[in-house]
């Protein structure tokens, strides 16, 4: 009896052996960081615009994704080592396709990525009164030949509101909108929003020049 | 003694060994395992053979019956097994759609050189048929490549490596777009009339056929000209890889309008109507009728070689197989596109003016007088198939207090009352293999029972070109070279051969008339991405908002009204709705415009240029 014991227990520590050689390391450092313009986070729609690295050195070269977060963080798993940031096109700010970020990634490096959106979004400040919510903001242009093609104010009952992902949004009269100068819009809430507790606001303004909005930053208006 | 022997026979077998056979003929012996190149290229038949295999690799997207790839789009929603149900959820990544297939070019240029080279015993008209054949496939190859990825590189012989070390001179960079766009109009021009020994036939490349294809694809170049750098901010490179100058637009057209007209003042082809049966039931049988002589070039099938389109697709309770059916289930924004017969917009009248439900008292009734294509394509509550009215009802809706109270069962059930509750064939929704819209697909879906059964299943044919669309080429080229006398004339055709429409039954023209004009005649033919793609108005009609009636795939549920004593009673109601398995709407990014090329493919070339946004 104790020569079977002992039998399983060496057929059972060869099942808890492996080859060495699917061992690979994990990636263990992290690069994380916002997109930011004039020190300040953009906030984007999740999932929508990214940035890429790419890593000299070797044979083959695939980008690794680089996905924002709404309010415009992001983080990603990597080795030790030297990589290229790549602001692409499609983003609500301009490509930099020319110049990229060489950042050196060491164990928990934070990196900021410097970006020149197309219009920004500052001073905004919501008001909710009787089931209406007004939004107050200040629309700046940043990069000269791009124009003005909507800023709307999204509605949602999830802090991922965004263009694609709202419950309620109103477009902007934009002959109203002048950059540099306060502009305001307000929504009437639908029966749905207003009777919940609480919803989360945003402002977005989008460019001729991209079809992503670049946002505010997401705000919980409480409704009672 | 015995030793000597040996070492003599080991002599022996040495010389043996250095002498060798005098006559090379006896060696060379024709192999019995496999095709020679000049056995191949002085058979007719067995050119046909190899053609046959490039026919049938020529590319489609959502074509040739494919159910998925049209469940992705704002047409349909995916019905079937939950196991699919991404297609409901779909992201257009950035390698959408994406097409880079050199190994098929180098089988084609490969061909072309050694038909050149081994081919002594064929007659000339043979050669060159053949030759024209091999390159209106390169040609209908390079058309898929360009309108999805842009300008390619154009490669017409074979690669060879010299050896060197040096691959640089197999590495060809990307032509212009405009440029991939002209090597199918000269190509297209050289071959047209050596295609002497297909005349008439429908599944092999003839002088119409390389003519569909130059209608199509200039119609593709000029659009994409023209709406490109209408814009905000036109989608292009530096050297013309992606994108071309809006004042090409104009030849393009003319290319695409002559090439139309040419194939419309042939007799041999024409729109099919057949006299003495519904309009609507002719449309269905275009597809299905293999001596329709609107057909330009179809993918034949036959036993041995089928589709599992009506397996898939075909009305739940008329399904002849233990599983399957009900996958591609039609949107409301397709059936509502489909236009009332006096011209009045196809929006269905399910509420009044103040909001309240219009009752039915047939559940067709809400579809009455409007488009016959909508009956040809799509199986709506209250019309029949295979001749038997189809069993849809999504539930009843109790009057109380007032307001409708919505109750649905099982399929089949029956309700308190003895009446329906919940047809046979649904629609119901969050179920799988069921109608979650409240429509079926009835365009390409066969009538007979026994094409729905594995493993025999359907062999109608796939039709790549017919004539309904050179008709709409031919009006929208024409429309945009101003001549809209002209357009109206060969669209209004259509409307009164397909639809039913009265004679000139349009007066006016605008682009997005055009626009619904080929959403409806041209659903599922793997059309809808590509006519989005080259006007550019993808990216709005696929906003990926919520909200969005044509981004977002909604039904409309037929519900028996159930209020005694009220004149409605036993009446039908419709009611608007979005299925729960629809999760996302449809969103097309700038970027989907010119899908990404494969990272492996530029570390293999330098001189690739990326497309824009990858």
């Amino acid at each position: 009896m104790k020569k079977h014991i002992l039998f399983i227990i060496v057929i059972i520590s060869f099942i808890f052996t492996a080859c060495e050689y699917d061992n690979f390391e994990e990636p263990k450092a992290t690069l994380s960081g916002s997109v930011v313009y004039e020190g300040k986070p953009l906030g984007v729609r999740t999932n929508g615009t990214q940035l890429e690295l790419w890593q000299d050195g070797y044979a083959l070269r695939y980008a690794i994704p680089v996905h924002i977060a709404h309010d415009g963080s992001y983080s990603v798993s990597l080795f030790n080592g030297k990589y290229k940031m790549v602001r692409k096109a499609g983003a609500p700010w301009e490509a930099q396709l020319n110049d990229t970020i060489i950042i050196d990634v060491n164990n928990n490096t934070v990196f900021d990525v410097p970006v020149r959106p197309y219009f920004t979004v500052t001073n905004e400040s919501f008001q909710h009164s009787s089931g209406t919510i007004t939004a107050n903001f200040t629309v700046n242009k940043v990069v000269e030949n791009a124009d003005l093609a909507q800023v709307r104010l999204f509605v949602g009952h999830s802090i991922l509101t965004d263009q694609n992902r709202n419950e309620q949004a109103v477009n902007a009269d934009l002959s109203q909108v002048v950059p540099g100068e306060n502009a305001s819009v307000s929504l009437k809430l639908s029966e749905a929003l207003a009777g919940l507790d609480y919803v989360f606001v945003r402002v977005g303004v989008r460019s001729n020049q991209s079809n992503e909005f670049v946002y505010t930053q997401v705000e919980k208006i409480s409704l009672n | 003694m015995k030793i000597k022997y040996i070492y003599l026979l080991i002599a022996l077998m040495i010389v043996g060994l250095f002498t060798s056979c005098n006559e090379d003929d006896w060696l060379q012996r024709t192999p019995k395992d496999r095709i020679t190149d000049e056995q191949l290229w002085n058979d007719p038949n067995m050119i046909l053979g190899l053609l046959a295999n490039y026919y049938d690799r020529l590319p489609q997207l959502a074509g040739v019956f494919n159910t998925g790839t049209n469940a992705e789009f704002d047409d349909a929603m995916w019905s079937g097994h939950v196991d699919q149900n991404w297609r409901n959820d779909i992201h257009y990544g950035d390698d959408y759609a994406r097409y880079w297939d050199y190994t098929f070019i180098r089988h084609i240029n490969l061909s072309l050189e050694n038909l050149d080279e081994y081919s002594v015993k064929l007659s000339d008209a043979q050669k060159k048929q053949f030759n024209a054949e091999l390159r209106f496939i390169r040609a209908y190859v390079y058309f898929e490549m360009v309108k999805r990825m842009g300008g390619v590189p154009l490669i017409t012989s074979q690669l060879i490596y010299d050896g060197s070390g040096d691959p640089s001179s197999l590495q060809i960079p990307r032509a212009k777009e405009s440029e991939v766009y002209d090597f199918i109009y000269s190509e297209i021009q050289e071959i047209k009339d050596n295609l002497t020994e297909t005349v008439g036939s429908r599944t092999r490349a003839n002088k119409i056929t390389a003519l569909a294809l130059q209608s199509r694809a200039m119609l593709y170049a000029g659009s994409i000209a023209k709406y490109n750098s209408l814009m905000s901010s036109p989608i292009s490179t530096t050297g013309g890889e992606v994108g071309i100058p809006a004042n090409m637009a104009n030849d393009y057209y003319q290319k695409s309008l002559s090439a139309s007209e040419e194939i419309i003042a042939d007799p041999e082809y024409e729109l099919y109507n057949p006299a003495g049966s519904a309009k609507g039931e002719n449309f269905y049988k275009l597809f299905f009728d293999k001596s329709a002589k609107e057909v330009i070039f179809a993918k034949d099938f036959m036993t041995g070689k089928v589709h599992g389109f009506t397996y898939d697709n075909v009305v739940r309770s008329f399904r002849t197989d233990i599983e399957g059916s009900s996958i591609l289930t039609p949107s409301l924004s397709l059936v509502e596109s489909f236009e009332y017969l006096d011209g009045s917009k196809g929006t269905l009248k399910d509420k009044d003016a103040q909001g309240n439900y219009i009752t039915y008292t047939n559940m067709a009734d809400i579809f009455a007088n409007k488009d016959a294509r909508l009956y040809g394509t799509v199986v709506y509550p209250g019309s029949q198939f295979r001749n038997m009215p189809v069993n849809m009802q999504a539930g009843v809706a109790i009057w109380e207090d007032g307001e409708y109270t919505f109750k649905v069962g099982n399929l089949g059930s029956a309700h308190d009352d003895g009446g329906v509750l919940t047809g046979f064939d649904g629609p119901r929704n969050d179920d799988q293999y069921v109608s979650n819209t409240g429509f079926y697909l009835r365009k390409f879906v066969s009538e007979s029972p026994q094409d729905g059964v594995r493993p025999s299943l359907a062999s109608n044919w796939w039709t790549w070109f017919r004539l309904g669309e050179i008709y709409l080429n031919a009006g929208e080229a024409a429309f945009e070279l101003g001549q809209t006398a002209k357009a109206l004339n060969y669209i209004n055709e259509v409307r009164e051969a397909h639809g039913g429409f009265p004679a000139n039954s349009l007066t006016e023209l605008t682009i997005e008339t055009i626009q619904n004009e080929r959403r409806v005649e041209l659903a599922f033919e793997d059309h809808r991405f590509f006519d989005l793609k080259r006007w550019r108005i993808a990216d709005k009609v696929w906003n990926g908002l919520e909200t969005d009636a044509n981004a977002v795939v909604h039904g409309l549920y037929p519900y028996r009204v159930i209020r005694p004593g009220h004149p409605d009673d036993g009446k039908y109601i419709f009611d608007r709705m979005r299925p729960t398995r629809f999760r996302r709407a449809r969103f097309f990014k700038m970027a989907n415009y010119y899908s990404s090329i494969d990272p492996s493919v530029l570390n293999n070339n330098p001189k690739l240029v990326k497309n824009p946004f990858h």
